[in-house]
């Protein structure tokens, strides 16, 4: 929460600034023709930065997300799990913008879909909210150790604010609730499920989405998420009733 | 401003790291440990325990708890404690009697062991005679109902809430094994004792347990001690300098310069062995075989305290695990495998193969019916491990297919096991 409030408090400032001097970067703008010229309507290419996509066009970006295992789980086997991160977004208005996410490590698998509301505060400032329902699912065939499987449902109402650094460099935080809607677990023939809803954690997280090569642009980003049960271990039957902490890495090329 | 950026997601970084919170679930009452049990004789506390059905409490505690005396012994000192179950989050009660009171008084606390929830609790067993509550001497008569009520409160302050449990049914009385995994239960569940302490196993117990499964290895110069990790780490362990694995270091230089995490010293396996025999009332001890190679001195160390227990009069059963196939292969090495019991948790040709007494499969596998019913009509005790996950408990011990459950929450087995009809 702390992140959220150091980025308001920068903005604002950012902004009593640009009424006092001028923004050196907009004269470093390159002239039409040059490699680098871009058009001034032009949107950079972001995921996580809280701007709809133009209405009716697509954008989407590949990478990884890496989580670290919390000791209490894992205890002295501290891995860093990596999972295959797929994200599409379409702009459904000039404000509002579908999203999808699926995170996929062949045993176990995440979709998520969502809506986006963003909109421009000042020059450099967006905010947005989002309201995500993913669907989980994991199977484990394993002789004399694993005759496992489990799904649930979760959701995810968020609020992002993103700053503009320069005309191709931004920021974006997110802070996130997470929700457990559903949890069905079986091993053999016997299942149990929990479908009490309830409040799992929060989340926060930081990207930032820049040019990387050659005309290619990447989301390079920490989430931290303190929450009572992350689906990535899901086969490790966590029975702690307090928040334990999820750190992410996350990377991605926008295609 | 490229760079001022990376610095900036860098401190955020080390920012989230050391935002982990360390939970801490300190026990709020100091036991007196009073030898014997007072007021409590012998006719009272086995007329106490049984299924009680809560009506002041039942948010905190859910709607009936089970009542089970245990006890330590010390050499010819038997000190008596009373234990609750309860169905909420692991949750369980730890009590002694309060010798000052001219009542029955119990004092303890409670804590459950899914989160750190905890609190002091001050309890009066009376009866209930033609509808008024009197002081219980021992003595029922017909129609009369045994009340335990009380107050509990919240972490050290006074208890003000109240507790009211009124006796339903005797506990179920069908055999059934409820093994605590580490010697009784996990350092990471914040238990007052290290996970394979000598302090632990004296808990064992009270945390619901009738039997123990403890992590045996070996140290540099061949003492099997306990400890379950690979490596010497601060989960387990104070700060020490010490690192990298256990077997790096003698016994001596463990025994000098390390301790669990609750100060208690890393035990040998003897040490222990002679703790279930002269200090619990356990009657079942699994040997879990962590270490890879001779498994010789591990078996003279089983077959000595078992001459033992018998000389004791002990029912005691100490078992031999084996894990995995390196452990069968060093099993299979030892010259005389007479007077050995082995677990075998591997399928169950290889487990019949070997002649194991007993299998364990993995609880992640199912209730595998058909197996576990054939290893049982073979003759075989059959139990499962670790299972820990509440609900799943309570459909293993109600399908009454198992012999036991090995579990980090022996209390939540314990009252599943007890409130079965």
């Amino acid at each position: 929460m702390w992140v959220v409030c150091l980025l308001f408090v920068s903005t604002s400032a950012d902004a009593q600034r640009e009424r006092q001097r001028p923004d050196l970067r907009e004269r470093r703008v390159f002239p039409p023709g040059h490699p680098r010229y871009v058009p001034p309507d032009t949107q950079q290419p972001e995921i996580y930065f809280p701007q709809a996509p133009v209405p009716g066009k697509w954008r989407r970006s590949i990478g990884a997300v890496f989580t670290t295992t919390p000791p209490e789980l894992t205890e002295e086997v501290r891995v860093s799990v990596p999972a295959i991160d797929f994200n599409i977004q379409r702009g459904l208005t000039k404000h509002l913008y579908f999203a999808g996410r699926i995170q996929t490590q062949v045993v176990q698998s995440n979709l998520g879909i969502g809506l986006r509301w963003a909109t421009q505060v000042s020059k450099r400032t967006f905010i947005g909210a989002g309201y995500d329902l993913n669907g989980w699912f994991g199977a484990l065939q394993i002789k004399d150790v694993f005759n496992s499987q489990a799904y649930g449902v979760q959701t995810f109402p968020s609020l992002s604010v993103g700053y503009r650094l320069t005309r191709d460099v931004q920021l974006s935080v997110r802070t996130e609730a997470i929700l457990d809607l559903y949890y069905r677990s079986q091993v053999g023939n016997l299942a149990v499920v929990y479908d009490q809803r309830r409040i799992n954690g929060v989340a926060f997280t930081v990207v930032l989405e820049q040019p990387f090569y050659d005309n290619k642009h990447v989301s390079l980003g920490l989430r931290a998420a303190y929450s009572n049960f992350n689906w990535q271990l899901w086969s490790l039957y966590d029975t702690f009733d307090r928040n334990l902490f999820y750190p992410q890495l996350i990377f991605g090329f926008i295609l | 401003m490229k760079s001022s950026v990376y610095i900036l997601l860098g401190l955020l970084l080390i920012g989230f790291e050391s935002c982990r919170k360390d939970y801490e679930a300190p026990v709020p009452y100091t036991f007196t440990n009073t030898p014997g049990s007072g007021r409590f004789v012998a006719s009272v506390r086995q007329t106490m325990e049984g299924v009680y059905g809560v009506t002041d409490g039942v948010g905190q505690f859910g709607d009936q708890v089970a009542l089970k005396w245990t006890y330590v012994l010390n050499g010819a000192d038997t000190t008596h404690y009373l234990s609750i179950f309860t169905g909420v989050d692991v949750g369980y009660f730890n009590l002694e009697g309060d010798p000052k009171a001219d009542n029955l008084v119990l004092n303890g606390y409670w804590r459950k062991l899914v989160n750190t929830s905890t609190g002091l609790v001050r309890l009066t067993v009376r009866t209930k005679h033609n509808g008024v509550l009197e002081p219980y001497t021992g003595r029922l008569a017909t129609g009369d109902t045994l009340v335990v009520d009380g107050l509990y409160g919240e972490n050290s302050g006074t208890p003000t809430q109240k507790l009211t449990l009124t006796y339903r049914r005797p506990l179920n009385q069908r055999p059934f094994s409820i093994l605590a995994h580490r010697s009784g239960g996990r350092t990471s569940d914040l238990l007052p004792a290290s996970e394979n302490s000598l302090e632990i196993i004296k808990l064992a117990s009270r945390l619901g347990a009738t039997g123990i499964e403890i992590d045996v290895r070996y140290t540099k110069d061949g003492v099997p001690i306990l400890y379950h990790d690979n490596t010497l780490n601060l989960r387990l362990i104070q700060k020490s300098g010490l690192t990298g694995p256990i077997e790096a270091y003698t016994y001596q230089q463990l025994n000098t310069l390390v301790r669990l995490v609750n100060g208690e010293k890393i035990p040998t396996l003897e040490e222990a062995l002679e703790t279930v025999i002269n200090n619990t009332s356990l009657n079942f001890v699994w040997l879990d075989t962590k270490y890879i190679g001779p498994m010789d001195k591990v078996q003279a160390i089983q077959q000595k305290y078992r001459q033992k227990a018998i000389l004791s009069r002990r029912d005691l059963r100490i078992i031999i695990g084996l894990p995995s196939t390196d452990a069968v292969a060093s099993y299979q090495a030892l010259a005389d495998k007479e007077n050995t019991p082995i677990l075998c948790e591997l399928d169950t040709a290889t487990t019949l193969g070997l002649g194991a007494r007993i299998w364990a499969p993995r609880w992640t596998l199912g209730p595998q019916t058909q197996e576990v019913l054939a290893m049982k009509a073979a003759g075989l005790t059959v139990f499962v491990w670790t299972l820990d996950e509440p609900k799943f408990i309570q459909e293993f011990v109600s399908q009454n297919n198992f012999d036991g459950i090995l579990s980090n929450y022996s209390p939540i087995v314990a009252y599943y096991h007890y409130v079965e009809q």
